[in-house]
């Protein structure tokens, strides 16, 4: 049985009016590529950030490897977020050293690698690189450290199906086997079969929380047809799609 | 860690102001040869009007770009603050910041730090290049400063120690003040990024209200300080500096600076609204 990583217990958060989490629970061992899924909105991206600490919830208690959110978890979470986050004026190999001076866990060898493979030059300001070459080392940046626990939000949004597979293989080859990956995601074929667990997200609670081998043999479907049956919508005017 | 946070932010600052510190005493050195060439030639009835025409509007010219990079010297530090706080904190930036292992109030503080350094170096370098232009300019003024600077010298011999504690004492109030104003920003933007839209308007609006505030709570605590006759009401009293006065000013500036500096941390460890 590997470690409890992470534990939310009736976990509160709004902005505003709007709840978006409401009473989350749920538990995640160490060692899985686990798939948040849920629709937009569904309180994905909201549950990521409080797990690395940029929201602080109003109630409840968030634990990852026995410690609130602070200093320590951000030093074992590896975060990507759904947006760039760098300065224009950096150079690759400047966030390099960023991440090397704060993440002691930043292997900038593999990092310069993962460059050089896909022909990125190191010298070469973010402004000047292209929105996809930005994603890309977004991406080295976050895989080349050893986290305890990858929190991925919306890795392969808004990308062609080709670069869909080439951050999926990223992700596969790089990511430390000890660590736990969390992808949120509502693009699931795509990212099927790569996740050992999936937990389904819904107005802000976890609604299921099952391995994907179950899906499998209990339901007889993929976690594809489950999650369209999960949340099926009534089209307006009424019958099925 | 604060040393790390620092070394990224003087890299952030390096690009854009270091050439701006080396060109400002630079063009300021350059007006002035243009001002003594400009003498020189109206000075010498040789000259032919086309070489003082010439010379002037090489003057004009050297004036202008003086004074626009004296503004833009200014003007940059000014959005420099704004920008480094708003765009590296409360921006896409701030997913990367927030999420490093560091402490809120050390990024608070690695960026007020950096604030405060580039303003200093921007006031030094206005100083001195201004120094260079007067000093170069004509040679009287280079008698005149000899002058001014051996009586000057003869008064601070015969103030002694005293002299150099109200130098300090004008410094420190000169540096609290930056810090302040510094602090007076971040902190109407760690409120103006609690609004859900319109967060801009909302941190100009915090930013004046602020102003309101502590200039009514400055009153009330000056009026009871110097109510009670604790102080004299005034700059100087007499003849002589009043120390008390400017001690006390400082010490209302600094408990200023540290409330600044709690709200904007607080506001955002634990309120952070990034988009």
């Amino acid at each position: 049985m590997n470690q409890m990583l992470i534990q939310c217990q009736n976990v509160w958060k709004s902005y505003g009016r709007k709840e978006a989490l409401r009473g989350l629970n749920l538990t995640l061992e160490g060692g899985k590529i686990v798939g948040l899924l849920g629709p937009n909105g569904s309180g994905k991206t909201t549950l990521i950030k409080v797990l690395n600490g940029l929201l602080q919830p109003e109630q409840g208690l968030v634990v990852i490897d026995g410690e609130g959110p602070g200093i320590y978890t951000k030093s074992i979470i590896s975060y990507l977020p759904d947006k760039p986050y760098f300065s224009g004026w950096m150079r690759v190999r400047d966030l390099f050293e960023l991440f090397e001076d704060f993440y002691e866990d930043f292997d900038r060898a593999r990092a310069e690698q993962m460059c050089k493979a896909l022909q990125i030059d190191i010298q070469l300001r973010m402004k000047h690189l292209s929105k996809g070459t930005k994603e890309k080392v977004q991406l080295i940046l976050v895989m080349s450290r050893r986290a305890k626990l990858y929190l991925l939000d919306e890795p392969i949004a808004g990308v062609d199906p080709a670069a869909r597979d080439y951050i999926l293989s990223t992700i596969l080859n790089n990511y430390n086997p000890e660590g736990t990956v969390l992808i949120s995601t509502h693009l699931i074929s795509d990212i099927e079969r790569v996740l050992d667990e999936v937990v389904f997200i819904q107005n802000g609670q976890v609604i299921r929380q099952e391995l994907v081998d179950d899906i499998r043999e209990k339901e007889g479907k993929s976690v594809d047809e489950l999650f369209r049956e999960v949340f099926r919508t009534i089209p307006y005017g009424g019958g099925a799609w | 860690m604060l040393r790390k946070l620092f070394k990224y932010e003087v890299k952030s600052i390096s690009r854009v102001f270091i050439p701006m510190w080396i060109l400002t005493p630079v063009v300021a050195l350059l007006l002035s040869a243009s001002i003594r060439s400009m003498s020189l030639w109206t000075e010498n009835f040789l000259s032919s009007t086309f070489m003082v025409a010439g010379s002037g509007i090489l003057l004009m010219i050297m004036s202008l770009l003086f004074f626009g990079i004296i503004v833009g010297l200014f003007v940059m530090t000014i959005l420099f603050i704004i920008q480094r706080f708003w765009n590296g904190l409360l921006k896409d930036e701030g997913y990367l910041m927030f999420t490093l292992p560091v402490k809120t109030w050390q990024l608070v503080v690695s960026k007020a730090i950096t604030a405060t350094f580039v303003s200093c170096i921007g006031i030094i370098v206005g100083i001195f290049s201004c120094m260079i232009l007067a000093v170069f300019s004509t040679s009287e003024i280079i008698e005149s400063l000899a002058y001014v600077w051996k009586y000057a010298f003869r008064d601070i011999l015969k103030i002694g120690p005293e002299f150099w504690f109200y130098l300090l004492l004008s410094l420190l109030l000169l540096v609290a003040g930056i810090v302040g104003s510094i602090y007076h920003v971040y902190v109407a933007m760690a409120v103006g990024q609690l609004w859900q839209d319109h967060k801009v308007l909302g941190s100009c609006l915090s930013f004046v209200g602020i102003s309101i505030i502590v200039s009514i709570l400055t009153n009330i605590v000056e009026y009871i300080v110097y109510g009670f006759g604790v102080f004299e009401w005034s700059y100087v009293a007499g003849n002589a500096i009043n120390t008390w006065y400017l001690l006390f000013t400082l010490l209302i500036q600094i408990i200023q600076i540290m409330i600044y500096h709690v709200i904007t941390e607080r506001l955002l460890a634990t309120r952070l609204n990034l988009e």
